[in-house]
């Protein structure tokens, strides 16, 4: 168990989704963090260093979130944060010029919305636990040479 | 922009030396890239390899027939414009190229004129179709992404209904969950309510859209539409602290339209004006008679819009982004609907706005005549 709770951003211009996520995670002793646009998604991902990031796609009627994962990427320190994308147009991005598949979108899973709460909640266990098994064997690793 | 046309291929198919020869001389001279070839079967392969905009093809060749060659390359490429040269030129023989694939034909023996007059004619077309090609794939896709943004927004409101009911199941009861719960049932009714405003705009866009849409227009007195409507909003004025007047007054406007569609119109501008107006703002509807036509004003002194959005105003879709806390809800449908509504009742709307001024929408009806007025002023010309 690490001492601090883990903090978990949510980029979602819809403040009743982002209200409703954010109690369930809350409940579960996540810290949540909330912006609801893509600028102030990456401003805080850049000033709060989250363990994992959760962004809505289509905001204010553009791909806002595609754009904001991928300046995110370009920031060092959040290369390897796990990133969930969200979409109610799941199986309609095409339409937005992007492949839902392509191999150049920077995230890490991609979920329909409305979100299933208990399946989130165990991706999010799994990225967490993932995360800090890769920290303690780098530790590891600094430690032994 | 005057960028140089890349440069436009021509490829010329005929047995005759002289008749390459003099086709390559007049077409250069025109500014295009002539390649000549003496049959068919080279004629087919270099068209392969130019991807020429126009051929030229005489019909009676040795080897492959010019027929043969037209329709190959209709087949594989129907945009290349092909215009036969014959020297038989009957009735029958044109027919038959031209059910082949041939957009034209040139009689021999022709003039220089009469080549460059049948080029130009024939690379016309071919302009014509491709931009009738690409507008018609535009309006295909403009379709289809109109169909995902309306899915998009009827998605949204639902998504956080559910997502907050998800929610409510798992509170428990202690005295902050019961505040919760209270707050997030009215989040949840709110967006019921704005779920069935899209619901409603969606249904009028698709019934003006419909080929259904066809009605008698009858005789309308603007007086009781608008009395009606402001009273409905007089609750939301109040709550935006905006005072609402109507200088229509009774039996003066009447204008030719639907009952129903003029509700909606006027329902549209006057919510706006409330929406997007200041604390201690005012809201007035005023009409103008135009001569044969009536204007009617819906003028606020709200928040204005920048200039730069009025010609995207009344796009589906369309919405003036708000700063961070204070957007408006809405479907960004509203005003695409009343400018649709308008025009199919023989009017038209505009706006004037400056920002943090007002905005003022103006929409110009067509005045009513009874029948019998115009039988009368007939009877009396007569």
């Amino acid at each position: 168990m690490t001492s601090e709770a883990e903090k978990i951003l949510i980029v979602d211009d819809d403040r009743d989704f982002v209200e409703a996520l954010s109690s369930f995670l809350e409940a579960h002793h996540y810290v949540v963090l909330k912006a609801h646009d893509g600028r102030e998604g990456l401003r805080l991902a850049k000033l709060e260093r989250p363990d994992l990031i959760i962004m809505d796609i289509i905001m204010n009627e553009r791909t806002e979130g595609f754009f904001t994962v991928q300046e995110i990427r370009r920031t060092v320190e959040l290369k390897t944060v796990p990133i969930f994308v969200l979409s109610s147009l799941y199986s309609q991005v095409t339409d937005f010029g992007i492949p839902p598949d392509s191999s150049w979108l920077a995230h890490d899973e991609f979920l329909p919305k409305p979100v299933n709460m208990p399946e989130l909640l165990e991706k999010i266990q799994r990225r967490m636990e993932e995360r800090h098994r890769n920290l303690e064997t780098a530790v590891g690793r600094k430690a032994a040479t | 922009m005057s960028e140089p046309a890349e440069q436009e291929t021509i490829v010329v198919i005929d047995d005759d030396y002289a008749m390459r020869l003099s086709c390559r001389k007049i077409l250069s001279k025109m500014g295009f890239r002539v390649e000549a070839f003496e049959d068919g079967g080279q004629g087919l392969e270099g068209v392969t390899k130019l991807k020429p905009s126009l051929v030229l093809v005489d019909l009676k060749m040795p080897g492959i027939s010019g027929m043969e060659v037209v329709t190959r390359i209709h087949e594989v490429r129907p945009e290349i414009v092909l215009v036969v040269i014959t020297g038989y030129p009957t009735i029958d023989t044109a027919v038959g190229a031209m059910k082949c694939g041939a957009y034209d034909f040139l009689p021999k023996p022709f003039s220089p004129d009469e080549l460059r007059l049948i080029v130009n004619r024939g690379l016309e077309h071919r302009r014509l179709s491709l931009e009738m090609r690409r507008s018609e794939m535009e309006r295909a896709l403009l379709k289809r992404r109109f169909i995902t943004f309306v899915s998009h927004q009827l998605q949204t409101p639902l998504v956080a209904i559910h997502q907050y009911l998800d929610v409510l199941k798992h509170l428990d009861n202690t005295e902050s969950a019961t505040a919760k719960r209270q707050e997030w049932l009215e989040r949840c009714l709110k967006r019921t309510d704005e779920l069935q405003a899209i619901i409603k705009d969606w249904l009028s866009l698709a019934r003006i859209e419909g080929e259904s849409f066809s009605r008698q227009w009858i005789k309308v007195d603007l007086q009781r539409i608008i009395a009606d409507i402001l009273r409905t909003y007089e609750e939301m004025a109040a709550t935006n602290a905006v005072s609402l007047e109507s200088r229509i007054p009774e039996n003066t406007y009447f204008v030719r339209g639907d009952r129903d569609c003029l509700s909606v119109v006027f329902d549209n501008l006057i919510v706006n004006a409330i929406k997007y107006n200041k604390p201690g703002g005012k809201v007035t509807v005023s009409g103008e008679d135009l001569g044969g036509e009536v204007a009617i004003a819906v003028a606020d002194t709200g928040v204005g819009i920048p200039e730069k959005y009025h010609p995207l105003l009344f796009e589906e879709f369309f919405r003036v982004e708000g700063e961070g806390d204070k957007k408006t809800p809405g479907t960004g449908l509203g005003l695409s609907i009343c400018r649709r509504l308008v025009s199919e009742m023989g009017g038209s709307i505009s706006v004037d706005s400056e920002v943090n001024v007002g905005s003022t929408f103006r929409v110009r009806l067509l005045e009513y005549r009874a029948p019998a007025e115009e039988e009368e002023k007939k009877g009396s010309s007569g």
